[in-house]
């Protein structure tokens, strides 16, 4: 009966605050939270269920766990129904429900047209909120996850593998220090009771945020809430999160394998997130240096395009793993971020040089910062390339959303605001006060591992032989620069591992 | 508790999605189609979001076109070329300009046309945009070292893709499957023409006389601008582009005998891999083989069907199975593939895949699964219809095949005319032992 009557009124609250069209701020901790977007007339709905808990959530030793019990909800059936009725229902609606994780939060994702929005909500309400936890539903999530660890990752996607070689390294010992994934050892001992365990610890009111955006009805918003109004009222307190790793000049981890391309990534903890004010700043420099898949990035111009070594070379000033999109990506929000050089497979005679090359244009902006012209042409891009960001129901409604976790009333609107007040020496402080060169983590995939090693602790000189005979001269006087680059590697700061070690058990292979 | 926001990012509305979805609605937006007198057409597509334009130049030239021996992935590498700039506007002015413009900005080759594509903001660059995307058309200009240099980023596209066993699988199975035809080979190429691209500048110059030309490419603009003022710059900017008047002639893929196999070891540790291939039939929004075989994929190997509930889900043999029957200008593969978790159940697999094969033959399927398969594809292309970029990226694929947007409610016509009948004759037709291609794929042992 008291549920009942909290229903009722949740429901009351909810008409009258969309009525009023109020925005109101979250007071009680374990109470249930909305992000809603109304657009009269839109036939389309997006969800965005969004959870604060991620992988750093993973009790020790049950690594993967948090995956794979949102996974289970994502894919698996629900009480009422199994996954074949799910699918089966969902297939007419050309329906889904998609499940993106992160380290300390993971979102739900679906786009219905309004003629299904009903049918859809009824499913995906009982797949989140009554899940069946089906013993064969485990199985093949589970085999499919630890399939996946053991098997496609270190084997099958080597650009992927190196972002996630440098995730461990730059957390080592810290709750960021796993894959979301677990590790093949977690996982293979996780079982349906430990899903079960944390969809009870977690799966609560107060880590939940509803987004819905599009033309739903007025009084949807308050049916959702009713519904998930039902869980249990409590909340999990943010983690308290010690300092992440900060390398100790350059840091170096080799997974060997037999390979015709090296993979790099690298790259430092950096204290800001979006919430900072210099955060746009930065993001300028970010751009400049790097800009995702965009000919604007200078590591591209000098890499690929001057010579041609591999197919592109990005930066990025948070945690960004994916290989399209745009940058930032959406819902991904930690308190603790990184900037990462991602350097896409070359051939492995110009992975030393290559390596130098980074590092060098890393120092050099690091020392030289951002000229005036770049400083006003990079500004002018993001000022109008961020207008292209939100063209999706679901893309509006997460922007929001992220809006909301740094404190801004529209962070794609303050970036219109924040970047023309802007200056080159602003910039030029964010990367000062951010950036170094002499301090980073360096993940490389590549055949022979020790042979890089020995390269590396000796400065080898790593001159380079071109496709081209006929090379600018610009650019050849830059080279002889480049192989001799000294890097203050140490033996003892570099280890190299079987890739085929990775990720089976916690941290970086011994 | 409830948090609600004003429409702060009102300037990104959506589009008018129909409200109601009907097969001759699936695209619903008016568009008009003008050629120039050089040959070049316009599909222009102005739409009522604000401040979003989406210019997509469609070149008719894709693996298709790569007849000659040693030239396979040629024409993905022009696409890089084309990023060259020319005399005018060289590569910098070039990048400085999209910079400036915050463009997306990209292209990409398929089996039958390479795209470039350019979004961005703001009605009142449309001038600037059609001016420097009709001189680097009109006047690309590369030299031999510019060609040396940019042939090692193919080399590197290869590496970003080495350790996917998917590639692999799939350049093993063009190679096996296809005798005469150049969709014998990926788009990427083969390594060995990979690696020779920096010696081919005659030939790109060749290559670019006989494609690169107005009577073999399309422009498809769509969103936040007037028609009439687009076509005024078109003329103005694309007229002294000359035509080529070249005709290809792609090679005739004999009909296939016999069944073929090839198996491929993938040195390290990997889920196997299994492709069923057979010869189909190419794109037609007037003959009904293609809509019923696109049909048949869906009744068969969908997410939703029996097979996929039984394999997937249920006996748990694969991770994933799935038909692509893709859509092209000449007769190409139909495709039916499956990662299988043991090795030791490929044989079984394979075994379901052609009994389902042989059942759809026999059983017609049933109304109700055709009426859900015809309904999620009028969902699924509404969706990818909901935004500006939604629609040029989506039509760039079917005005390739016929030049004209029009195919598509064609097309989704023809699919509701389908019949059970129609499914299983062709079925009959093309899903036969003589015309099959077996390819399978499995790993070593952890290294």
């Amino acid at each position: 009966m008291r549920g009942i009557q909290k229903m009722i009124l949740l429901g009351l609250v909810s008409i009258g605050l969309l009525i009023m069209g109020v925005s109101c701020r979250k007071e009680n901790p374990n109470a249930l939270t909305s992000e809603l977007l109304p657009i009269d007339g839109n036939p389309l709905t997006s969800f965005r269920i969004l959870l604060k808990i991620g992988s750093a959530n993973d009790p020790t030793g049950k690594e993967g766990l948090c995956q794979l019990t949102w996974s289970m909800l994502a894919s698996g059936g629900s009480k009422a129904l199994t996954i074949k009725e799910i699918t089966k229902q969902f297939y007419p609606m050309a329906a889904s429900l998609s499940l993106s994780m992160d380290k300390e939060m993971a979102v739900f994702m679906g786009t219905i047209h309004k003629d299904n929005l009903e049918k859809y909500y009824g499913v995906l309400k009982d797949m989140l909120l009554n899940p069946g936890f089906r013993e064969d539903d485990f199985n093949r999530i589970k085999t499919n996850q630890l399939n996946f660890l053991e098997k496609t990752l270190v084997n099958n996607m080597d650009e992927q593998f190196g972002k996630e070689m440098l995730n461990l390294m730059l957390h080592e010992g810290h709750p960021y220090g796993h894959y979301e994934a677990g590790t093949a050892d977690s996982v293979k001992n996780l079982t349906l009771d430990d899903v079960k365990s944390f969809y009870k610890e977690y799966f609560v009111q107060g880590n939940i945020i509803v987004g819905l955006a599009g033309g739903y009805p007025p009084d949807f918003p308050a049916k959702i809430m009713a519904d998930f109004g039902k869980l249990p009222a409590s909340f999990t307190p943010r983690l308290s999160l010690p300092k992440p790793h900060i390398p100790l000049g350059l840091e170096v981890v080799i997974a060997d394998k037999q390979t015709p391309a090296t993979a790099i990534s690298m790259g430092f903890p950096v204290s800001l997130t979006k919430a900072d004010k210099d955060f746009f700043a930065l993001w300028i420099a970010g751009s400049h240096f790097g800009e995702h898949r965009q000919h604007v990035s200078l590591l591209f111009q000098k890499i690929r395009e001057e010579r041609g070594q591999n197919y592109g070379d990005y930066a990025y000033i948070e945690h960004f793993v994916q290989g399209r999109d745009k940058f930032p990506a959406l819902n991904r929000d930690r308190p603790q971020q990184y900037f990462s050089i991602w350097i896409r497979p070359l051939a492995n005679s110009n992975r030393h040089f290559v390596i130098r090359q980074a590092l060098l244009e890393l120092k050099k902006l690091v020392e030289e910062g951002i000229s005036e012209e770049r400083f006003r042409l990079v500004r002018t891009y993001l000022l109008n390339y961020t207008k292209l960001y939100a063209q999706t129901l679901s893309e509006r409604l997460g922007w929001q959303m992220d809006s909301r976790y740094y404190g801004y009333q529209d962070f794609l609107a303050d970036v219109q605001n924040a970047l023309p007040k802007l200056t080159r020496e602003d910039v030029n402080r964010a990367i000062k006060k951010y950036l170094n060169f002499e301090n980073v983590c360096i993940a490389v995939i590549t055949q022979d591992a020790e042979s890089l090693k020995s390269d590396l602790v000796a400065n080898t000189p790593s001159p380079v032989k071109y496709a081209n005979p006929n090379m600018p001269k610009a650019v050849l006087d830059e080279d002889t620069v480049i192989q001799v680059f000294p890097l203050d590697v140490k033996a003892e700061k570099v280890r190299t591992a079987p890739a085929a070690e990775f990720f089976q058990k916690g941290g970086i292979p011994r | 508790m409830l948090r609600c926001t004003a429409l702060a990012l009102s300037v990104f509305l959506l589009l008018a999605v129909p409200t109601k979805l009907q097969s001759s609605s699936v695209f619903p937006y008016n568009y008009k189609i003008e050629v120039l007198e050089n040959g070049l057409k316009i599909v222009s597509i102005p739409l009522n979001n604000p401040n979003i334009i989406s210019y997509y130049t469609i070149v008719r030239s894709g693996s298709r076109n790569e007849i000659e021996p040693g030239k396979s992935g040629f024409a993905h590498f022009f696409e890089h070329m084309m990023f060259k700039g020319t005399k005018q506007v060289p590569r910098p002015a070039y990048d400085e300009f999209l910079t400036e413009l915050g463009a997306g900005t990209n292209g990409f080759t398929t089996d039958d046309f390479t795209c470039y594509f350019v979004v961005f903001a703001g009605r009142n660059n449309l001038e600037k945009v059609v001016r420097t995307e009709a001189d680097r058309f009109i006047n690309l200009y590369y030299d031999e070292e510019m060609i040396k240099t940019e042939a090692p980023v193919i080399e590197g596209e290869y590496y970003s893709s080495v350790s996917n066993p998917d590639r692999r699988l799939s350049e093993l199975l063009r190679d096996t499957a296809y005798e005469k035809h150049s969709y014998k080979h990926t788009t990427l190429g083969y390594l060995k023409d990979i690696q020779d691209m920096p010696n081919q500048f005659e030939y790109s110059q060749l290559y670019k006389k006989r494609f690169y030309a107005p009577d073999n490419s399309i422009l498809l603009v769509v969103g936040d601008f007037d028609h009439s003022r687009l076509m005024s710059l078109v003329k103005k900017y694309y007229s002294g582009w000359e035509k080529s008047n070249y005709i290809l002639q792609t090679p005739v893929e004999p009909p296939q005998t016999k069944p073929k196999r090839a198996h491929y070891a993938w040195p390290t540790q990997t889920l196997a891999r299994l492709a069923i291939a057979f010869h189909g039939p190419a794109y037609s929004d007037e003959v009904g083989d293609k809509a019923s075989l696109n049909l048949l994929a869906a009744t068969s190997f969908s997410p939703s069907s029996p097979l996929f509930q039984r394999l997937v889900n249920e006996e748990q043999k694969c991770q994933s199975l799935g038909a692509g029957f893709n859509d092209t200008r000449d007769p190409s593969l139909l495709v039916l593939n499956a990662v299988v978790k043991k090795d030791d159940d490929l044989p079984d697999v394979e075994a379901e895949i052609l009994k389902e094969l042989e059942r759809i033959k026999n059983e017609p399927v049933s109304a109700d699964i055709l009426a859900d398969i015809k309904s999620n594809m009028k969902y699924s292309m509404a969706d990818a219809l909901g935004t500006t970029d939604g629609v040029a990226g989506t039509l760039a694929f079917y005005i390739n095949l016929t030049a004209d947007p029009g195919t598509l409610n064609k097309l989704f016509d023809l699919y509701e005319k389908v019949t059970p009948k129609d499914i299983q004759e062709t079925a009959k037709k093309y899903f036969v032992s003589a015309n099959s291609t077996v390819v399978t794929l499995t790993g070593g042992k952890a290294k």
